[in-house]
């Protein structure tokens, strides 16, 4: 139980700064990258007519992610972020996914990981929005319906991303808190490997395809 | 009476909170799932099996709201947290009272798409296994506040506050188990209304199950906003650091930030509901608008957000400013 809560940091003194890195993370990170690209590599590696199993997956991913950005995003603008949708998803839900392996843990556990994707999404929506309705437009949206809406409009869009990235966080970090718990209180018999299916495949699985949703539909709002 | 005896009072007390609020929602929840399979089987007497399984899964998903409240309240009772500081008191009334009143609204909300599941099964029998997936994943997002809630008792309940000052932080602690609690009875109960009609709406349509889920997913997510604000404040008043202070004024209104968060969500949760379950009904009989119905509906749900953000300002004022 005491292990929960405990972060493994490393400070670097950097110009009279401290820098922070949380090392445990950025490690299962890269591991969720690393299976990524063996992944891709091995999805697209070698194209075949009769597709193998791991070809079929990524048809799979990418026949999925591009007709869903088509429809939220439009034709258009749809085919040319459709490849960030699709791997914004499998990221995370491998991510999610890593938990379920002993040893390992979900980097979206982690507030900064998913932080650092709600703040991608909002930066990529406003970048959106200012080349598609230009800059005028895009700054004139900021003080509909009145002036005095100003300040509120800001803090709603602060809002988008505090929201999208907690939701993530709180889920992950909610599931693995309840699995934790539960294999103390049961001394790990019987019960953990049900909740592991549901918190880390199912909830994961959904939590990766609601984030993935949201940030499209903000760039989709953003776009018109 | 000394800190120990005071920790234990607080810790009978919290448990006591914990599990009798945290029991009434899942019980209303369920309640109206049986009372739906009871429609269902007059419907449709020869699918007793179909509709009795799959009434009972959605109330194993409805109860687990209370099965959070039960597993903080035993947390509470044999553990009692492991601080010995003043402030452990507090921690552990307030962890009560957090999971206890957040397991309200997701407990109402996920009996919700069990009942229209039961309905629907009878209604539809050929598409049985898409309704079930549907109720599943409408009656696991529901979760999610009740979720939110487990997470800030069990910081409140094992969070090392011994470094912090008393005068400002007890109130920080009390603010932020009020403010995750009662901002999810507001959600849950919204995203049990979408839930309800996605499920029926994969049972008066089974063809545009693709659609109906997504929107719903999509919706559920923003009604579930407002809970995240109160997960948000509760979050900044555990981790600000507070100096100490003897100023009655500045301890209550952290007090004031949680309870005005935590009010002020329930509306917006409970009215997003409103609006994804009309747009789900409707997309589940005319799916060919659903890119209108979408968009008319998050517009709908970000008016009636404006004001859990008017809440979450003077939230951030009154720990930031006063």
């Amino acid at each position: 139980m005491q292990e929960l809560g405990k972060i493994h940091q490393l400070i670097i003194h950097f110009m009279g700064h401290d820098l922070t890195f949380n090392v445990e993370v950025m490690i299962m990170t890269w591991i969720v990258i690393a299976f990524l690209i063996i992944f891709g590599i091995s999805a697209a590696g070698k194209k075949s007519i009769l597709p193998g199993p791991i070809q079929i997956v990524g048809e799979l991913f990418v026949e999925q992610f591009f007709s869903l950005a088509e429809e939220t995003i439009g034709e258009e603008l749809g085919k040319k972020y459709a490849p960030l949708i699709c791997a914004l998803f499998m990221f995370l839900v491998l991510s999610n996914w890593l938990g379920i392996i002993p040893h390992l843990d979900e980097p979206t556990k982690d507030l900064n990981t998913t932080l650092g994707l709600g703040l991608m999404g909002c930066f990529i929506a406003h970048y959106t929005a200012i080349k598609e309705k230009g800059l005028k437009t895009y700054l004139k949206g900021y003080i509909e319906p009145f002036f005095m809406m100003l300040p509120l409009n800001i803090i709603g869009e602060l809002a988008n991303v505090v929201s999208i990235s907690f939701r993530l966080f709180g889920n992950i970090m909610g599931g693995s808190i309840i699995i934790l718990v539960v294999s103390y209180l049961t001394y790990s018999l019987f019960l953990p490997p049900f909740l592991n299916a549901f918190f880390g495949f199912f909830s994961g699985t959904i939590q990766a395809f609601v984030f993935t949703m949201l940030t499209t539909v903000y760039i989709a709002l953003k776009a018109k | 009476m000394d800190i120990q005896s005071w920790i234990r009072v607080s810790s009978v007390v919290g448990a006591g909170v914990s599990m009798g609020f945290g029991a009434i929602g899942s019980a209303v929840g369920e309640g109206y799932a049986a009372g739906c399979a009871n429609e269902a089987m007059s419907r449709r007497p020869d699918m007793y099996n179909d509709i009795a399984r799959t009434m009972l899964l959605g109330q194993a998903v409805a109860e687990s709201a209370a099965i959070f409240s039960l597993l903080i309240a035993m947390l509470l009772l044999f553990t009692g947290g492991s601080s010995t500081s003043p402030l452990a008191p507090f921690g552990l009334i307030a962890a009560g009272i957090c999971m206890g009143i957040g397991a309200i609204g997701s407990g109402i909300g996920s009996g919700l798409p069990a009942g229209a599941a039961t309905i629907g099964i009878a209604r539809q029998p050929a598409s049985k296994s898409q309704i079930t997936t549907t109720m599943l994943i409408g009656a696991a997002i529901t979760q999610t506040s009740a979720i939110y809630s487990l997470v800030t008792s069990f910081l409140l309940i094992f969070m090392d506050y011994s470094a912090r000052p008393f005068a400002p932080f007890w109130a920080a602690l009390l603010g932020a188990g009020i403010s995750t609690g009662i901002a999810a009875i507001g959600s849950g109960v919204g995203e049990g209304f979408v839930a309800q009609t996605g499920v029926e709406s994969v049972a008066r349509n089974p063809t545009a199950m693709s659609r109906v889920v997504n929107v719903m997913m999509l919706s559920m997510a923003v009604a579930e906003t407002t809970s995240i604000y109160g997960l948000l404040i509760a979050m900044i008043l555990l981790f600000k650091t507070y100096p100490a202070t003897a100023s009655l004024a500045s301890a209550a209104a952290l007090l004031g930030a949680g309870i005005c968060m935590g009010i002020g969500a329930i509306g917006p949760g409970i009215g997003e509901g409103l609006t994804g379950q009309q747009a789900i009904r409707w997309i589940g009989r005319n799916e060919e608008a659903t890119p209108i119905i979408t968009r008319t509906m998050l517009v709908g749900q970000a008016v009636s957000e404006s004001t859990g953000i008017y809440s979450l300002v003077i939230a951030f004022i009154m720990i930031f400013v006063v």
